[in-house]
């Protein structure tokens, strides 16, 4: 193969250069020195699995190809065989098999609806993933955001793009995001939405643990909470690698709405809503802080107080949102892809953040049985680490035990037990 | 006018010669600067809130103590605006992917929305408000009246029929064209230094039409043109070569659409020629081959309609990139659609996509880009194409 052959010379030359400036003074770290000298010599990643001019394709087995992917691959032109070309000249060992490359960041997005696009293009924007894999049903649909994002290539950095009706696309995800299912309808509680969905899940979620068994599933679709519960009882996984995205956005529309009422920015207030994704939310108004000023007086220090009527109109606000935007413009899009992004990053790059998810809470805040609710939770690479305990008034503890019952009311009325 | 060898960038659109003598790599523009200062003194932060949908009382109960404590002269009016401002006209998908684009990535301090359907419009802005404990504080807001883009720096037109699946961008122009008559002299009114950017299709005729609509000097006048075919045509370059997109350089200019001009003579990867690559590594490449890319390009707008019903992420991206440039002075040179009077060789009144240096001030100038005889010749073409467009509709 051309240019396999490496001129012992020349690199001898290039280390004897670099030693000798590093002896003068000029660069301290040798060793960073050959890295970077290499790694721009390293044959890049494989380009996008589905990409239409692709040739390397013609190294894949063509019976692991759903018709779906046969479909994108015979297609217009071809520059002719791809032969390795002359802007690089290889080194040994850059000719790694693809599948041998551990791809670090790899996601998965179950649904390409809006909620599920705005959560891949924002995880983009955010510069988090290597390698984005979208499945669906819908091919048509599927191949076109596929192909929307691919045609933004050049306004990101480089990341491996892919999209099947098989979920062997997703082989291999750090995070498995399900944001499939029917929406809410207009007026529609997200219970109601319930056996719809849990169907649909008993295709999905065994899929996804079987070609991804170290997988995070993160699930979005509503009733966020039962859903995920219903996903860690068909998963087998562990319960700390079962995330719903829960109340993470409700407490985010809290703090927009009070740090618009006092003119601060939104990071400065301080404060979570847990419990069930709906409803039935808990705002912990005893733990609400604006700039570390206390928003209700518990503890008997000079804070600053306020009507705890006029609070509840801001969590009231809160549970209606979704359906104002949902009646105003048919669903919600925006909000939902910033906060699936946030608990993504956290994941991906174990911040140890602490998100208000929805976790299994038995045992947490007097809870004994299994239920999934949203609880303060510390996020990092392997999925929960650990719940905040976080200190509540008897009022928001009775309130958490009503949204738990009501979720395990739901549970055991439902397909899944 | 032409290159001179010595000149980087052709002088730009001024009818003003005062610039000429000054350097030549990047001449300065001096009717081009815009006002940076709102003239007026207006306070830019003192602008109607965002309607809480709340109906509680907001006031604090007598005898409590104030959340902050102001300080003396933080009320006192700021006549110094460094916030930077945008407006997006349609909240369609291609409207609110460029605004979510925008603000994502920390672009603007405030943002319109404004767009006839009132529902519509007041969802989305709730939408992206809900966003805001992920964001860096944007004050978002929108109206049906145009009156909420005031100030803008940069008034961004995505409104408009979109194309349906088969329609060329050309025969959507009729319906576009009655509705950028209502749309630009209102951003005009309420904006009156800010800098246009049409992204509506058919980009080019209807940027034209917006200068002549609003009286301003053509650098304040941009269409996205071809920022996303070139785009797209370095992506496919990039997979065929396995190379990072951002290290293939080359334009496509001309028309956004069925007669735009890829320049194939300066494209590049690693500041090698690509068709040089191609012809030392025998990859066989041939006109046919290199026609087939150009129309992969320019039906991949096309074929994404044919198969999501839009396309919404790739424009938001190439517009974000935009805005960019131009809030961030960077400078940069897109291939946007710019008035193409006087260079290579145009003496038509048209706009095209050509690689233009965009910073604060607008476009600062066109690039002189190497362009072989039949390059030029196909970019003449593509005018004539436009120009006769234009003719036919009487602009």
């Amino acid at each position: 193969m051309r240019g396999s052959i490496v001129s012992l010379r020349r690199v001898f030359s290039i280390m004897l250069t670099i030693w000798m400036s590093c002896f003068l003074g000029h660069i301290r770290k040798p060793s960073s020195c050959l890295r970077l000298l290499f790694r721009s010599q390293l044959h890049l990643r494989p380009g996008f699995t589905l990409s239409i001019l692709n040739s390397s394709m013609s190294n894949r087995q063509d019976e692991g190809l759903s018709a779906f992917a046969r479909r994108m691959h015979a297609s217009g032109t071809n520059l002719e065989q791809h032969t390795p070309n002359s802007i690089f000249s290889r080194i040994p060992g850059s000719e790694i098999p693809q599948h041998k490359i551990k791809h670090s960041a790899k996601v998965t997005v179950v649904g390409v609806g809006n909620v599920g696009m705005a959560c891949a293009q924002t995880m983009l924007s955010a510069g988090l993933l290597n390698e984005l894999a979208l499945v669906d049903v819908l091919e048509d649909r599927l191949q076109g955001e596929l192909l929307d994002l691919q045609h933004s290539a050049a306004f990101l950095p480089r990341v491996k793009i892919v999209a099947d009706t098989d979920y062997g696309v997703s082989a291999d995800s750090d995070i498995c995001i399900v944001t499939a299912g029917a929406r809410q309808r207009e007026g529609e509680s997200r219970i109601d939405l319930l056996d719809r969905n849990v169907n649909l899940f008993k295709k999905i979620i065994p899929e996804l643990v079987r070609h991804s068994p170290d997988t995070i599933l993160l699930i979005v679709s509503n009733p966020v909470d039962i859903l995920a519960y219903v996903s860690w009882k068909l998963s087998g996984l562990p319960p700390n690698r079962v995330i719903g995205s829960g109340t993470n956005l409700d407490s985010s529309r809290l703090r927009s709405l009070l740090a618009d009422k006092f003119e601060v920015s939104a990071l400065n207030v301080h404060g979570y809503i847990i419990g069930e994704h709906g409803d039935n939310s808990v705002p912990l108004w005893s733990s609400l802080s604006v700039a570390n000023v206390p928003v209700l007086n518990f503890h008997d220090k000079k804070g600053v107080q306020y009507n705890k009527e006029t609070l509840e109109e801001f969590h009231k606000a809160v549970v209606k949102s979704a359906y104002e935007v949902i009646r105003l413009k048919g669903y919600t899009s925006w909000a939902i892809g910033f906060s699936v992004a946030s608990i993504v990053k956290s994941l991906l790059r174990d911040q140890m953040h602490v998100h208000p998810v929805s976790v299994l809470a038995n045992s947490f805040y007097g809870i004994d049985y299994d239920v999934f609710l949203s609880l303060p939770a510390q996020l990092g690479s392997a999925g929960v680490l650990g719940i905040a305990n976080l200190p509540i008034t008897e009022d928001e503890a009775q309130r958490l035990q009503n949204s738990a019952k009501i979720l395990r009311g739901m549970l055991d009325k439902s397909k899944m037990q | 006018m032409e290159a001179s060898a010595t000149t980087f960038f052709s002088c730009s659109l001024r009818s003003s010669a005062t610039d000429r003598g000054r350097s030549l790599c990047f001449p300065q523009l001096k009717s081009s600067s815009k006002h940076l200062f709102s003239p007026s003194g207006r306070v830019s932060f003192s602008r109607p809130r965002n309607v809480l949908a709340v109906s509680a009382d907001h006031h604090e109960p007598d005898g409590a103590k104030p959340m902050f404590t102001t300080i003396p002269g933080s009320d006192l009016p700021y006549h110094v605006k460094t916030s930077s401002k945008i407006t997006v006209v349609g909240v369609g998908n291609v409207g609110m992917a460029c605004a979510q684009t925008c603000v994502t990535e920390g672009l603007v301090d405030e943002l319109a929305l404004v767009d006839i359907q009132a529902d519509k419009l007041r969802g989305e802005m709730l939408d992206l408000q809900h966003a805001a404990a992920f964001l860096p504080r944007v004050n978002i807001m929108a109206d049906s009246d145009y009156a909420v883009s005031e100030g803008s720096d940069i008034c961004i037109v995505t409104a408009g029929a979109r194309q349906r699946e088969g329609e060329s961008r050309l025969s959507l122009l009729g319906r576009n064209l009655s509705l950028f008559k209502s749309i630009i002299p209102q951003l005009v009114r309420y904006s009156p230094d800010t800098i246009l950017l049409i992204v509506s299709n058919p980009v080019d005729i209807l940027t034209y039409l917006s200068w002549k609509i609003s009286g301003f000097p053509p650098n304040r006048v941009i269409g996205t043109g071809t920022n996303l075919d070139s785009s797209r045509l370095r992506f496919l370059i990039a997979d065929k070569f396995d190379v990072n997109a951002h290290n293939v350089h080359g334009y496509m200019v001309g028309e956004h659409g069925d007669s735009s001009v890829p320049l194939w003579s300066t494209l590049t990867i690693a500041n090698m020629p690509v068709l040089s690559i191609c012809d030392k590594d025998g990859v066989k490449y041939s006109r046919e081959s290199l026609q087939e890319l150009h129309k992969m390009v320019v039906g991949g707008a096309y074929e994404v309609i044919k198969l999501k019903g839009y396309t919404s992420w790739a424009i938001g991206y190439s517009t974000a990139s935009l805005v960019k440039s131009l809030l961030r002075d960077q400078r940069r040179i897109h291939p946007v659609s710019v008035l193409a009077k006087g260079f290579y060789g145009i003496d038509k009144d048209v706009y095209l996509s050509l690689p233009s240096q965009l910073g604060r001030a607008g476009v600062l100038g066109v690039a002189s880009v190497q362009m072989i005889e039949e390059e030029r010749r196909k970019l003449h073409e593509s005018s004539e194409t436009i120009w006769d467009i234009q003719n036919q509709l009487q602009i």
